[in-house]
C-alpha cells in the first residue's frame, strides 16, 4: 500500500564518483517494500525542486530503506547535498517489482551500470528464499565499478580493466547453455536491456526488465512516464517499472 | 493546534448549479480517472474531480518523453492519452463514482462533430455533474487549442455542445491567445455556464548534448508555479469580462495562492501540478482557506471571491 511519509536520512555517502548511497528511516515502507519497487522523493523543505524524483529501492535493512543513485541532473545534484538528519518527503513503495517464482531453477540477475541499484535487493530476497541465483554485473571500466556486497558475481567491463572483457550481456551469453530452467532479471541502460531481451527471446528464457523514465505523479495519474509496449503505451510508474520483456517494444529509442 | 472556530466557516460553493463541498477541484489530466491516488487521497476530498480529458475513441497520446521539469514548472506533452468514451463510461466512471465525489468530465475531439457526439453520450448520465470543454490543449494537432484561440470557433463549439448536454457546461480556456476577454465573452454569449482557466502555456526545452528537443512531441505545455502570474492575470481579465463564474488554475501550490485567485475573481480553483508534488495539497488548501476566512471575518469562503481592492 502506498504511503506518504516524512522520513529522516540516517546515512548518506558518496560511494563512487558521482554515485551516492542514502538510507532513510521508514519502518512501514521497509516492511512492505519488495525488490524492483521504487520510492518517489523530495526534500521536505521548500526549495528549487518542483517534482519528486523516483529511485529504485537498493535494499532494506531493518527500518532503513537504501537508495543508490548517480548524480545526473539538477534533482539528483540537489538531493546528493542533503546531509544525514535531513527530513525528506517520501511517497512509496510504488510500482510493481520483480515476480519471483519457484518454477524456475536458476535466477539470473543482469545489472548494467547504475542498473545495479535494484538488483542488490533482489539478490538478497532470492537468497533469503533459498533460491539459486547467478549475478552478472557490468560497467564501462574498473574505476566505474560500484561497491556491491553480493558475493560470487561475474564482472564484465567494456574495456576489460576488470573481469570479463565486453558487455555484461556477452558474459551472460557465453554461459547461457549452462543454466537450468532459468529466469532472467535485468536492469541497466536501454541498449543493454534490449540486447538482454533479444537473447532471452532467442533462447526462450523468461525475462523481466526494470525500466526508468522521467516521472511526475508516480502513481499512474498523469501518463507522463510511458514507454511503448507491444500493444500500447505503458506507464513505467504504475504498470512497471518491472515488465516482462516481451511486453516492451524494443525498437523504440530510449527517451533518457 | 487547529482553531476549532474554523468549523464555523462554510467552505461549500455552488458553481453553475453544481454544489461542491469546497472550492478546490482536481484539474483535468493531473488526477487521472480519480482513483489512482487511493488510498492516499480520496477523490471525495475535492470540491469536484475533473477527469482526464475523454475523447470519443481511445487515444494513445504523444511519443515520450512526455514530462520534463523546468525552473519552477514542468512541461508536459501527454497528448490527451485516454481510454476513450466507451471504456470510460463502462469502467472508469463507475469506479470513480463508488467513492462519491462530484464528477465533472473533461472532453475533447478532433472535430466539432466529435465533440458533439461525445457530449451526447454523456447527456443524462447519472453521476456526471458537469462537463468541462477542453478547447485549450496545446499538445494535439487537431481540436484542442485550435478551437480555443478564435472567439467565433470557440462560441460555435460551445453552443453546439451546450445543446447536446443537460449538465452545466464549463469551458476551459487557453492563455495562448491575444485577447482572453474576447474569448471569455464569446463563450459566455454562446451559453457557457462557467469558464475555467488557464490551461498550460506553450513551451519547450532542448537537450544540448543530443541537440534535440527534450520532449518527444518537440513542444509541450508549461504548468506549475512558474505560470501563476500569467494565470492570475488571465483570470482577472476574463473575470472582469463575464458574469458567469470563473474557475482559476495555474500554478496553485498552497492556500495563499488559492486566495490570490479567489480575490482576483475566481469562484473556485483547480490544482494540478501541486498534486504531483504533494498529493495531500487539497486538504492543506481547504484548511488554509478556512483559516483565512476566520482571520478576515468571513463566514463563507465565497465571500473572498472578487474582493480585490483596485
Amino acid at each position: 500500500m502506498m504511503l506518504e511519509q516524512k522520513a529522516t536520512i540516517t546515512s548518506h555517502q558518496k560511494i563512487a564518483p558521482r554515485v551516492f548511497l542514502m538510507a532513510f528511516a521508514s519502518p512501514q515502507m521497509a516492511a512492505q517494500a519488495s525488490p524492483g519497487q521504487f520510492v518517489h522523493l523530495k526534500p521536505s523543505a521548500p526549495g528549487p525542486l518542483l517534482l519528486r524524483r523516483p529511485f529504485s529501492i537498493n535494499r532494506v535493512e531493518g527500518k532503513n530503506i537504501f537508495i543508490m543513485y548517480r548524480v545526473v541532473g539538477r534533482g539528483t545534484s540537489l538531493i546528493s547535498s542533503l546531509p544525514k538528519g535531513t527530513e525528506i518527503d517520501v511517497l512509496g513503495p510504488l510500482g510493481n517489482g520483480f515476480e519471483i517464482s519457484r518454477k524456475y531453477q536458476e535466477h539470473v540477475l543482469l545489472a548494467g551500470g547504475m542498473g545495479l541499484a535494484p538488483m542488490q535487493f533482489l539478490a538478497g530476497r532470492l537468497k533469503a528464499m533459498k533460491l539459486e541465483s547467478r549475478f552478472f554485473y557490468g560497467c564501462s571500466c574498473k574505476k566505474e565499478l560500484l561497491p556491491c556486497p553480493t558475493p560470487g558475481k561475474v564482472i564484465a567491463t567494456d574495456d576489460g580493466s576488470c573481469g570479463h572483457k565486453g558487455f555484461v550481456t556477452d558474459a551472460f551469453l557465453s554461459r547461457i547453455d549452462k543454466f537450468k530452467k532459468p529466469v532472467v532479471y535485468a536492469c541497466g541502460p536501454w541498449p543493454m536491456l534490449r540486447r538482454t531481451a533479444l537473447i532471452c527471446r532467442q533462447h526462450h528464457i523468461d525475462c523481466q526488465v526494470s525500466l526508468e523514465a522521467f516521472m511526475a505523479c508516480g502513481v499512474g495519474a498523469c501518463q507522463g512516464c510511458v514507454v511503448k509496449g507491444v500493444k500500447e503505451y505503458v506507464t513505467v510508474c504504475r504498470q512497471g517499472p518491472v515488465f516482462d520483456s516481451r511486453e516492451i517494444d524494443w525498437e523504440q529509442e530510449s527517451g533518457l | 493546534m487547529k482553531d476549532i472556530r474554523t468549523k464555523n466557516v462554510d467552505v461549500s460553493v455552488e458553481i453553475a448549479g453544481i454544489k461542491m463541498r469546497n472550492p478546490v477541484l482536481a484539474a483535468s489530466g493531473t488526477f487521472g480517472y480519480g482513483t489512482e491516488y487511493l488510498p492516499l487521497v480520496s477523490p471525495a476530498l475535492f470540491g469536484a474531480v475533473i477527469t482526464k480529458t475523454i475523447t470519443l475513441l481511445p487515444r494513445a497520446g504523444n511519443k515520450p518523453p512526455r514530462i520534463y521539469e523546468t525552473p519552477g514548472g514542468m512541461l508536459n506533452s501527454i497528448g490527451l492519452a485516454n481510454v476513450g468514451a466507451k471504456k470510460f463510461l463502462a469502467e472508469k466512471l463507475p469506479e470513480l463514482l463508488s467513492r462519491h465525489p462530484v464528477v465533472i468530465v473533461n472532453i475533447a475531439g478532433n472535430t466539432m462533430e466529435e465533440y458533439v457526439e461525445l457530449a451526447g453520450l454523456l447527456k443524462g448520465r447519472p453521476g456526471i455533474s458537469g462537463i468541462e470543454l477542453n478547447i485549450s490543449c496545446p499538445n494535439v494537432r487537431q481540436g484542442g487549442v485550435a478551437f480555443g484561440s478564435d472567439p467565433v470557433q470557440a462560441a460555435r463549439l460551445t453552443a453546439l455542445v451546450k445543446k447536446a448536454i443537460d449538465q452545466p457546461l464549463i469551458v476551459k480556456l487557453s492563455p495562448n491567445v491575444a485577447d482572453i476577454a474576447a474569448i471569455a465573452r464569446a463563450v459566455e454569449q454562446a451559453g457557457a455556464d462557467a469558464i475555467s482557466l488557464i490551461n498550460t502555456l506553450y513551451g519547450m526545452a532542448v537537450d544540448i548534448e543530443k541537440q534535440k528537443p527534450v520532449l518527444g512531441n518537440v513542444t509541450g505545455g508549461l504548468s506549475g508555479p512558474a505560470v501563476k502570474p500569467v494565470a492570475l492575470y488571465n483570470v482577472f481579465k476574463a473575470g472582469r469580462a463575464v458574469k458567469i463564474p470563473v474557475i482559476g488554475l495555474g500554478g496553485i501550490m498552497n492556500s495563499a495562492d488559492a486566495v490570490e485567485f479567489l480575490l482576483a475573481g475566481a469562484a473556485a480553483v483547480q490544482i494540478g501540478t501541486a498534486s504531483f508534488v504533494n498529493p495531500g495539497t487539497v486538504k492543506e488548501i481547504v484548511n488554509g482557506l478556512k483559516d483565512y476566512c476566520l482571520k478576515k471575518g468571513y463566514s463563507k469562503v465565497s465571500q473572498i471571491t472578487g474582493k480585490l481592492a483596485l
